[in-house]
């Protein structure tokens, strides 16, 4: 019978591990595509993602149980990619490549979307790009509950625990950052 | 007609509202068309970012994972601040510079009078020894000690006053 993460997550505490092993093969793919959500480049996420997992290892006799294990890890990840973000926002800016392959990739060749003709198709691709674009632009916050929810499909009430604030604050990062996208959208309708 | 609806919009489209905020939001959306048509634009594009849900660069798991250890095993050999060693040239710069705080402190207090306190508890601990404090007479006309003679003659003087 597979282990639960709570479970899991108390042997790691007492240092095994094989239970902390299971929990990183379980959390790997989804830690590392949040980090890169959120601090927008393989590295980094790669770095952010493989310290929380240092911080679990470290701070696994501090879970508590009240809340469910993935509620409690998303908080150390998303705390370290948002402070991560904080540290490095002047730096990425002044840096960004335009060009940048990852920046460039097809979101439509990965997800495609019902067949189209081909110049809708087109627009439609801009437009989810400059989309996603106008995400990692939000405040950090906003940043973070878009990408729980969308991504994630945390409900408010999680993505208020991952946070430290209450489900009406979170309600209130998620309109602004859904008002400041659909400016975007208008605008590239617009274009 | 309620109040329109803002942040309560999003909840509303996830099917996360209480039942009763739950039916406030439906029966203002049956009465308002704005409302009802951003409800519909939202629900759209919340679709549509969760459609289109950028994808990182792959991961070689079994690198990650060997890295991730070799990262761990590097924070468990890592002292923590306090414990880790000093270096030479550092020790020897605080102990130097402890030994010339220290030197400063002591010239300081010879100055400022400290070092008055400082030879008077000394005066009292040596008159305590000396049992001078106990032969209050004696204490009292110390400046007579200053007189040579008086000196000389003073186990004489006292076999004298005791007689």
């Amino acid at each position: 019978m597979e282990l639960s993460d709570e479970v899991l997550c108390r042997r790691a505490a007492e240092h095994d591990e094989a239970a902390f092993d299971a929990l990183v093969a379980r959390y790997q793919a989804r830690a590392y595509r949040l980090a890169w959500s959120i601090v927008r480049n393989a590295e980094d996420a790669r770095d952010v993602s493989q310290e929380a997992f240092i911080r679990l290892y470290q701070s696994a006799g501090k879970f508590d149980g009240r809340s469910k294990f993935s509620t409690w890890f998303y908080r150390i990840l998303v705390n370290l990619c948002l402070d991560h973000r904080r540290k490095h926002r002047w730096w990425t800016l002044w840096t960004r490549d335009e060009s940048d392959p990852e920046s460039e990739e097809s979101l439509l060749d990965r997800q495609p979307a019902p067949a189209q003709n081909p110049v809708d198709a087109i627009g439609r691709e801009r437009t989810l790009k400059r989309l996603w674009e106008a995400v990692g632009r939000l405040a950090p916050q906003q940043q973070a509950a878009v990408i729980l929810q969308v991504q994630e499909e945390l409900p408010t009430r999680e993505i208020a625990a991952v946070l430290k604030c209450s489900e009406a604050t979170v309600r209130v990062h998620l309109h602004r950052a859904v008002s400041t996208l659909r400016k975007t959208l208008k605008t590239t309708e617009t274009d | 007609m309620a109040a329109h609806p803002d942040t309560e919009l999003i909840p509303y489209v996830h099917g996360e509202l209480p039942a009763p905020e739950r039916e406030r939001v439906a029966q203002h959306l049956r009465e308002c068309l704005d409302c009802r048509r951003d409800a519909d634009e939202l629900r759209e594009l919340l679709d549509d970012l969760g459609r289109a849900v950028p994808r990182p660069p792959d991961v070689h798991w079994g690198g990650y994972r060997a890295e991730l250890r070799e990262k761990l095993a590097a924070h468990r050999t890592r002292r923590a601040w306090w414990a880790r060693p000093v270096p030479l040239t550092l020790s020897a710069s605080l102990a130097g510079l402890l030994l010339v705080v220290a030197f400063l402190a002591v010239q300081s207090a010879r100055q400022s009078g400290t070092g008055a306190d400082f030879a008077s508890v000394e005066e009292a601990a040596i008159g305590d020894r000396l049992g001078l404090l106990e032969q209050y007479q004696v204490v009292e006309r110390l400046d007579l000690l200053e007189e040579f003679d008086l000196i000389s003659d003073l186990d004489r003087l006292a076999a004298e006053r005791a007689g």
